[in-house]
């Protein structure tokens, strides 16, 4: 009965969940920033696509292939449903969005991500898996620009905060088991590869192989991190060093290869992990601080 | 009448959150089963899944620069002018893709996007002749063959960087031509 009182606590939080409305705003944003590059990508979801839209779906393999063709529209209108999910991502980010309208979006921008399988990021599709949870949250009552008085949380959206937590620690932990298979990261010296590498690697950073020490660490580290991001997730006190080692991770790979969409969609999720009174006690320092400088 | 109502609601209330409990279950099994769904217990239960997984783009493997980090690589072709005797009717043209080739530099995220497809179509051969081919004749209309070959240069690795200090960096790369194909347009 214990064990029941304790799953349903951990599921149905009565605590309002904010952070959600925190995670929608980063995550939302950095969709928008990645469907304004993408509209200059538009022949690539039209007529002139690498893959023909006949093949769009016949292209995965058959484990593989979604049984609904999402990109309802004609290829004729790609540009303009195109536009529409930028104006709802925006919206969205904003707060002016529902879970009507976030499933709308989740639709053209799956829709999107099938037309032309080849063309995406990681962010694009991480996104688009994170952009489905929120889709059932209330997250837009959350850090909105509407008017709403003390939003309450209800128990779907507690439920998805929940799957959100899950989901991270699972793409982390997978992600770090897929690397012990590679005999660069085993031996340390992968980073060295990504770096020396001119098409991952946004600068020259050839000149780190004068500090050989470098790779081995931060290949060493990389995986660590990914392992057991989920240990340090469950655990109260080490929490707090995770989420600080995930977000420096995630800027290191952000700046020096040009990955900040990923690691902006990454850390959206970092949010619920954060207590809600820290967020508000952020926010106050925050505006503290600015209010003095207004000051000054 | 109070009464009865409050307990109909927590029994709806109950019921919802039943609801949300197993689907709370099944998500999380699908994200675990899933992530390795090439595995035998992902072969063997994933018929539960893959109807929804497939759907929402979370049947994937994470892999990010694993099992190792690729190495730099690119196409290059000539898109040949002809007519139906074989001979030319114009320039031959030499281009790249993607365009910057391996000098990288191009970050923009609309170019990058090449660079992610040129590397989905490395995967399988048969990709270049399906996909890639088509689209350089729809964009020549007047191609006549498209010569194709994918080249890999290899970073050295760290060991030999530090051995061979004194080398030129270009000189350690060890490039490979894996593949020249004459392609038809027609």
């Amino acid at each position: 009965m214990t064990a029941l009182k304790r799953l349903q606590d951990f599921l149905f939080s009565e605590e309002p969940r904010s952070q959600l409305g925190l995670f929608r705003i980063v995550l939302c944003a950095t969709l928008f920033y990645l469907a304004c590059w993408r509209q200059l990508n538009i022949d690539q979801l039209g007529a002139g696509s690498l893959i023909p839209r006949e093949m769009a779906l016949t292209i995965f393999p058959d484990f593989y292939r979604p049984l609904i063709q999402w990109f309802f529209w004609p290829d004729a209108y790609v540009g303009l449903v195109h536009l529409g999910l930028i104006v709802l991502l925006a919206l969205a980010t904003l707060g002016y969005s529902n879970r009507f309208f976030l499933m709308l979006t989740w639709v053209i921008h799956q829709g999107v991500l099938n037309r032309n399988y080849a063309i995406n990021f990681g962010a694009d599709s991480i996104g688009g898996l994170f952009l489905f949870y929120l889709a059932f949250t209330n997250a837009c009552e959350f850090y909105t620009l509407k008017n709403k008085v003390k939003p309450i949380t209800d128990d779907l959206s507690s439920v998805i905060y929940r799957l959100l937590q899950f989901q991270i620690c699972i793409i982390y932990a997978y992600s770090g088991f897929e690397k012990l298979k590679g005999s660069t990261w085993w031996d340390g010296t992968a980073l060295w590869t990504v770096f020396a590498n001119p098409q991952f690697s946004e600068y020259d950073l050839k000149f780190l192989s004068h500090f050989p020490w470098f790779f081995a660490v931060a290949t060493f580290v990389t995986i660590i991190f990914e392992v057991y991001f989920s240990a340090a997730m469950v655990s109260p006190h080490l929490r707090k060093y995770g989420l600080w080692a995930g977000l420096f991770f995630h800027l290191g790979i952000g700046i020096l290869l040009g990955l900040m969409p990923f690691s902006l969609v990454m850390l959206s999720v970092y949010f619920l992990f954060m207590k809600n009174e820290d967020i508000v006690r952020f926010f106050e320092k925050l505006s503290h601080f600015s209010t003095n400088r207004v000051k000054l | 009448m109070m009464v009865l109502l409050k307990k109909v609601m927590s029994k709806r209330k109950i019921l919802i959150r039943l609801v949300f409990g197993f689907l709370f279950f099944y998500m999380v099994s699908m994200m675990l089963v899933m992530g390795n769904g090439q595995s035998f217990l992902g072969r063997s239960i994933s018929g539960i899944y893959t109807p929804v997984a497939n759907l929402i783009g979370l049947n994937t493997t994470w892999n990010f620069f694993s099992p190792d980090p690729a190495n730099t690589m690119y196409f290059r072709y000539d898109i040949i002018f002809e007519d139906e005797y074989g001979r030319s009717t114009g320039e031959t043209i030499e281009e790249f893709f993607p365009k910057s080739k391996d000098e990288g530099g191009d970050f923009r995220l609309d170019q990058r996007r090449f660079s992610y497809a040129m590397r989905w179509l490395a995967i399988d051969p048969e990709r270049i002749r399906l996909f890639f081919v088509p689209m350089i004749c729809r964009e020549h209309p007047k191609a006549k063959k498209i010569q194709l070959e994918f080249i890999v240069k290899r970073i050295p690795p760290l060991e030999k960087i530090m051995t061979l200090r004194n080398e030129n960096y270009e000189d350690l790369i060890q490039s490979e031509e894996v593949g020249r194909n004459l392609y038809d347009c027609t």
